[in-house]
């Protein structure tokens, strides 16, 4: 596929995210970061709930939700856009393009002569990933990118502890390597170089400079679905690292909350019903409580075999929320009671 | 070289012989879990389905990146709704003791891996109950987005039985193709029931 087929492709996915002002928030963070560049690229927010963000010779910047659900700061999102521009800006991708469809003509004549196109995925596979000297490279140069506009240096290292740190707590639940993790080896020597570079150049923080409000307003606006999509990975290690992280930066606590129940209520270890029961529990003390989390506590006062605590939560739910449309769920469990 | 050639060659030309079988109209049972359909479905073949559990069936009008039918009957306690083929899948897995909200929300992440979870966002509304013979059991509705290919809708339908789950979901690509089965699928799903073990 041509990179322009790419971009046509990406512009009619069912998943790019066309709400204004996540585009606006992403789009004007990415420009100021980029400065000069800022008129050579696109910026598309694909709904995918891994982390990862792209660029691509053409200049097709790719930022899946998965990255914004889980920078704790604009200055964070902008250490990975500015990450992403240093490989374009330094013609990494144009080398890794040239290096694809070069390896690419020769597996094709492998995979003629097999029949499948097994040479091919192989080399994709391989190639994609930058090399160890241009990571470093990008790294550098992003953190220079993000201090010129006014962010602060020191977020990157933090972005990649934060990593770091989410791959440890998947790892203890066995949960397999993060795609970014797969094509970014060795983020501990990463986070070494970054911070003394960091350090050395930029010793006092800018935090003052930067709204961080912006990062959070983005989050809560549209925390439903990105929670929702995290939670349907199926990966609870993951999630709740980011739960965790989502309540020490300021995330509305309510939805916290409620995506903490989420997490116990699915994953169904031993005393998760019950650390389910009171994080909706604290959900529902919201000024503004979210009916959803009436409904769950309903359902999860039936897995503690309390039926009649269920329905008061259930006729609070329907009480809330009168045209839900799961209605005859909850009236069949009502006349049940 | 040239035997290998042959070889590779004769093993694409047996690809093509791969069929869909015609399921014509009438009652049919998989593993306990008995459907009636009002016309022809064609049944895919195991080739083109390499996530489908054992026993599992799907039935197609049109080719099944266009609409199609998943019945998955009898799966046990502890197992997921589709085969594992690795084990970063994180596949969710059914639990005998799961309420209807649960069937739910262990469907909808199923679905996710099954188009793949860095390319697919599936949502479910309208849980309702529905009794499929003597069992309880549920209905939802589905909307599937994936990042290159059609939008689908659909409807699933649900129900535990000796601790054991029957499901059968539709997905229809958006709009032609999900408005033209939509209410022969619903007749399948509403047709189910588990016959009781003798």
């Amino acid at each position: 596929m041509e990179l322009e087929d790419y971009e046509s492709s990406l512009q009619q996915s069912a998943l790019l995210i066309k709400d204004g002002p996540i585009n606006d928030y992403v789009k004007n963070a990415a420009c100021r970061v980029a400065g000069d560049y800022c008129s050579d690229f696109r910026v598309y927010i694909v709904r995918n709930p891994s982390f990862n963000a792209s660029m691509t010779a053409n200049g097709v910047m790719q930022v899946w939700t998965g990255l914004l659900v889980r920078v704790s700061s604009e200055d964070g999102l902008a250490a990975v856009l500015g990450h992403e521009l240093a490989h374009y800006t330094q013609l990494h991708t144009l080398e890794r393009l040239r290096r694809i469809k070069s390896s690419l003509a020769a597996s094709s004549v492998i995979d003629l002569l097999l029949g499948l196109p097994l040479a091919q995925m192989a080399t994709v596979a391989n190639l994609m990933a930058f090399n160890r000297e241009q990571e470093e490279e990008a790294d550098l140069l992003g953190v220079s990118f993000m201090a010129q506009s006014g962010y602060d240096p020191h977020a990157a290292a933090s972005v990649w502890q934060m990593i770091v740190e989410e791959e440890e707590s998947a790892a203890a639940k066995r949960e397999a390597a993060g795609l970014f993790t797969k094509t970014h080896p060795a983020a501990e020597d990463r986070i070494v170089t970054l911070t003394s570079y960091v350090e050395k150049n930029y010793p006092e923080p800018k935090a003052a400079e930067n709204d961080h409000h912006s990062h959070l307003e983005i989050l809560n606006r549209y925390y439903l679905f990105l929670m929702e999509d995290q939670i349907d990975t199926n990966r609870f290690g993951r999630t709740e690292h980011m739960l965790k992280r989502h309540q020490q930066i300021g995330v509305n606590p309510s939805l916290v909350d409620f995506f903490y129940g989420e997490m116990y209520r699915q994953r169904k270890s031993e005393g998760d019903f019950e650390l389910a029961r009171q994080s909706y529990e604290r959900a529902i003390q919201a000024e503004d409580p979210f009916a959803d989390a009436y409904r769950n506590l309903g359902y999860v006062h039936l897995k503690l075999k309390k039926p009649a605590q269920a329905s008061v939560h259930f006729r609070k739910y329907l009480e809330l929320k009168p045209d839900a449309d799961d209605r005859a769920m909850i009236e069949f469990y009502l006349e049940e009671e | 070289m040239k035997t290998r050639i042959v070889f590779y060659c004769s093993l694409v030309l047996l690809s093509g012989c791969i069929m869909f079988t015609a399921v014509p109209p009438g009652e049919l049972s998989y593993s306990g879990l008995t459907i009636t359909n009002a016309s022809t479905w064609n049944q895919a073949p195991k080739e083109w389905t390499r996530l489908s559990r054992a026993d599992a069936k799907t039935w197609t009008k049109n080719g099944i990146l266009l609409d199609r039918i998943l019945i998955i009957p009898a799966v046990p306690d502890g197992e997921p709704l589709f085969r594992q083929v690795s084990d970063s899948q994180a596949l969710p897995l059914f639990y005998a003791s799961m309420l209807p909200i649960e069937i739910n929300e262990f469907t909808e992440s199923s679905i996710v891996k099954l188009f793949g979870e860095d390319g697919a966002a599936v949502e479910t509304s309208n849980l309702r109950p529905h009794r499929f013979g003597e069992d309880k059991g549920v209905i939802f509705d589905l909307e599937v987005k994936v990042s290159d290919g059609p939008d689908y809708k659909g409807m699933t339908g649900a129900m535990i039985v000796d601790e054991k789950l029957y499901l059968i979901t539709f997905l229809g690509a958006e709009p032609y193709y999900y408005e033209k089965s939509l209410d022969e699928a619903t007749e399948i799903i509403e047709s189910a029931f588990v016959k009781p073990q003798q």
